[in-house]
């Protein structure tokens, strides 16, 4: 990156752009008139070429760009198309395959912005569309070339908490050679998985599940494993992280790390008293029922006494919108599955399960079918007329309206009421606060998108694996960890990382250390250091996100961010906002 | 109504009952040539239910069906709707008409 503020930009009419309005096969061209935007744009300052395409994703489309850029000599690219979060990357890779330094290049949003946004209004449309490019043509040609900022990584990762997403994370890290740091809060690892006895699709049991990861971990000599011990402290960025650990005895532990995966699961909801009637003697929770169940093969019994109905409330705690909005994922076929080895156990064991949706997805579909078939009885009930569970006489009693009935009035005397309880976010204050983690509204760490970037977090370096993100079962835990696991080796088997060289930078001839900007920044990336005689902030590039909340604060306009300087971000408020005479 | 799985018990007791595979889909309604609103998926609910009032109340139903096995032959899951019916017949003709079965 170049270090020079004072390197002159030239002057817009000295550049050479080239732009592209891409019709996006309809998406765009249906509603705007690209045609006569590329007509009212052609004469535009600094524009050297300009032509409309079918889909300027498309390969076709990126070879025309590249074609241009060479024949026409050109110094910037605008591409008029769809969300820069969806091909930013792919005409940056475009330009520089044409020549162009990446950074060179700019997007107009002119369709989720644009088209999609105003299909009754064909005249209003490109008039915005050629606004929101004229914008993108005025940062062009105010643009400069940048290099990406390069730092070296360290080939270790921290993984905190080694539940199963932990364990197997640690473990695939290892393969690769990458030598891991697995940090427990608990007194034992293997998480929620060792609570049970047997899991769907395959029967096998979470114990042995965990003690088989556990014995694999015990052979590997680039794990080391700290239990009843918590993340602390954390400095440093991607690549080169030191991270603070806080181990069993009270000490302080220092560790290098290049990516740290954050495995923190989940806990699973537990009801208040009276909810469902949990708390009277019988009302058991999914996961204590799935204790009771256990591995064994006689029939059930609770408190001494033989169990001969069982009855499901679904959705506890889930899909409720004065509670957790959120569907758990995993309780309908955990449920289902659960019927299934009860009735194996009895098969005269009467099982009412009350739902409101069963979401039992893809090939779980088969173990409704078998909870069907081994004489469970499903009953739907509404959202607004949920069942009640009370004690009448010795027993429990759930009163139910049955919506296939018509809803019929139904009620079911019974041994015993399981709450299918779904899955909450852990407490996690010290970790969220340390890692500096995005929270969702649910309370589960964030993901960068959800199927764009599964398991990237805003903060460069850190991963999600498992249910500390989000509910899932535990194939699904597996595989997102196995995705951090990629992650995190792309980044740390390379060596080095390439930064977006988009980052604040400090005119230090103004600045007079205020310290107002350092304030600011949720990343912590700008720190206070001494210049000749004065004290001034510095950015520290590879922390710098680029996202300009110094900018606006700083008292002395001392702070830019590359790629949207003061200049740049002027000169396109004013095409957005002048008029077509 | 209270459920009583003991009423399902006595249905089978006959001619084997079975719809616990029924997953409410309604194509047997649809299908119906003879268009019984009834039958089979809510009359069928109220057995497994136990709601033996409720079967009582629809004895002309249970035997206006033909037993055409349309509904059958494209039930998703594989519920022998007929002999369902046939079984309700036998229960009504044993309990409610005192009727003793044909000897052979």
């Amino acid at each position: 990156m170049s270090e020079d503020p004072s390197q002159e930009v030239p002057a817009p009419k000295e550049r050479r752009v080239g732009v592209f309005l891409c019709q996006c096969g309809g998406n765009i061209s249906d509603y705007v008139d690209t045609e006569k935007a590329r007509a009212t744009l052609e004469k535009d300052p600094g524009v050297a070429h300009i032509e409309v395409q079918m889909f300027a994703c498309s390969d076709a489309g990126q070879q025309c760009i590249v074609r241009a850029i060479q024949e026409k000599k050109l110094d910037g690219l605008v591409v008029a198309s769809c969300s820069p979060k969806l091909h930013t990357m792919t005409f940056r890779g475009a330009a520089r395959r044409g020549g162009l330094n990446p950074y060179e290049y700019t997007q107009a949003n002119v369709r989720e912005q644009d088209s999609w946004a105003h299909t009754h209004d064909r005249q209003g449309t490109t008039d915005k569309a050629v606004a929101i490019t004229r914008a993108a043509i005025a940062r062009t040609v105010r643009s400069r070339p940048l290099e990406p900022i390069r730092t070296d990584t360290a080939p270790s990762a921290l993984v905190v908490g080694a539940g199963v997403s932990g364990l197997r994370s640690a473990l695939a890290l290892s393969d690769l050679g990458i030598s891991v740091h697995l940090v427990e809060r608990a007194e034992k690892p293997g998480g929620q998985l060792t609570r049970w006895a047997r899991l769907f699709p395959n029967d096998k049991s979470g114990r042995a599940i965990v003690d088989s990861l556990l014995s694999e971990l015990g052979r590997r000599d680039n794990i080391v494993l700290y239990t009843r011990a918590e993340v602390v402290e954390k400095e440093g960025h991607i690549g080169d992280f030191t991270v603070k650990v806080r181990t069993s005895n009270g000490e302080k532990v220092t560790l290098k790390v290049g990516a740290i995966v954050v495995a923190t699961g989940f806990e699973p909801y537990t009801p208040p008293k009276g909810e469902f009637g949990y708390g009277e003697d019988g009302v058991l929770t999914l996961p204590e029922f799935e204790e009771l169940l256990g591995d064994g093969s006689r029939p059930i019994e609770f408190h001494g006494r033989p169990v001969r109905t069982i009855t499901y409330v679904y959705c506890v705690g889930s899909r409720n919108p004065e509670g957790h909005t959120y569907c758990s994922r995993y309780c309908c076929s955990a449920t289902s599955y659960a019927a299934i080895r009860a009735a194996g156990r009895d098969p005269h064991v009467r099982q009412y399960h009350l739902f409101r949706d069963i979401r039992t997805y893809g090939k779980y579909e088969s173990l409704y079918e078998r909870a069907l078939k081994s004489g469970s009885l499903f009953l739907r009930y509404k959202d607004d007329s949920p069942p009640t569970v009370t004690r009448e006489g010795g027993g429990l009693l759930v009163k139910v309206a049955d919506q296939l009935t018509g809803g019929e009035g139904v009620e079911i005397p019974t041994d015993l009421v399981v709450l299918v309880t779904g899955m909450v976010p852990r407490e996690n204050t010290v970790l969220t606060d340390v890692l500096k983690l995005p929270v969702g509204k649910e309370g589960f760490y964030n993901e960068i998108h959800q199927k764009l970037r599964p398991v990237e977090t805003v903060v460069d370096g850190v991963f999600l694996a498992g249910t500390a993100q989000g509910p899932k079962n535990t194939a699904e835990s597996v595989a997102s960890a196995l995705a951090a696991v990629s992650k995190t080796a792309g980044i740390l088997l390379k060596g080095y990382v390439d930064l977006d060289p988009l980052v604040a930078k400090i005119d230090t001839s103004a600045c007079t250390w205020c310290g107002l900007c350092a304030q600011a920044c949720p990343y912590g990336a700008i720190e206070e250091v001494a210049e000749g005689d004065k004290r001034v902030a510095k950015v520290v590039p590879v922390l710098c996100k680029g996202e300009g909340a110094c900018v606006p604060v700083c008292p002395l306009q001392a702070i830019e961010v590359e790629g949207y300087t003061h200049d740049q971000m002027r000169s396109m408020i004013e095409a957005l906002a002048s008029e077509e005479e | 109504m209270k459920v009583d799985p003991s009423f399902a018990e006595r249905v089978s007791k006959g001619t084997p009952f079975n719809a616990e595979a029924c997953l409410n889909c309604g194509q047997c309604t649809a299908l119906c040539p003879i268009g019984i609103h009834l039958l089979p998926r809510k009359l069928f609910r109220y057995v497994l239910l136990g709601a033996e009032e409720k079967v009582l109340e629809e004895t002309d139903t249970i035997y206006s069906c033909l037993l055409c096995k349309m509904c059958e032959e494209n039930c998703p899951a594989g519920v022998h709707i007929t002999e369902n019916v046939r079984a309700l017949r036998v229960l009504l003709a044993r309990e409610e008409m005192q009727l003793a079965p044909v000897e052979g």
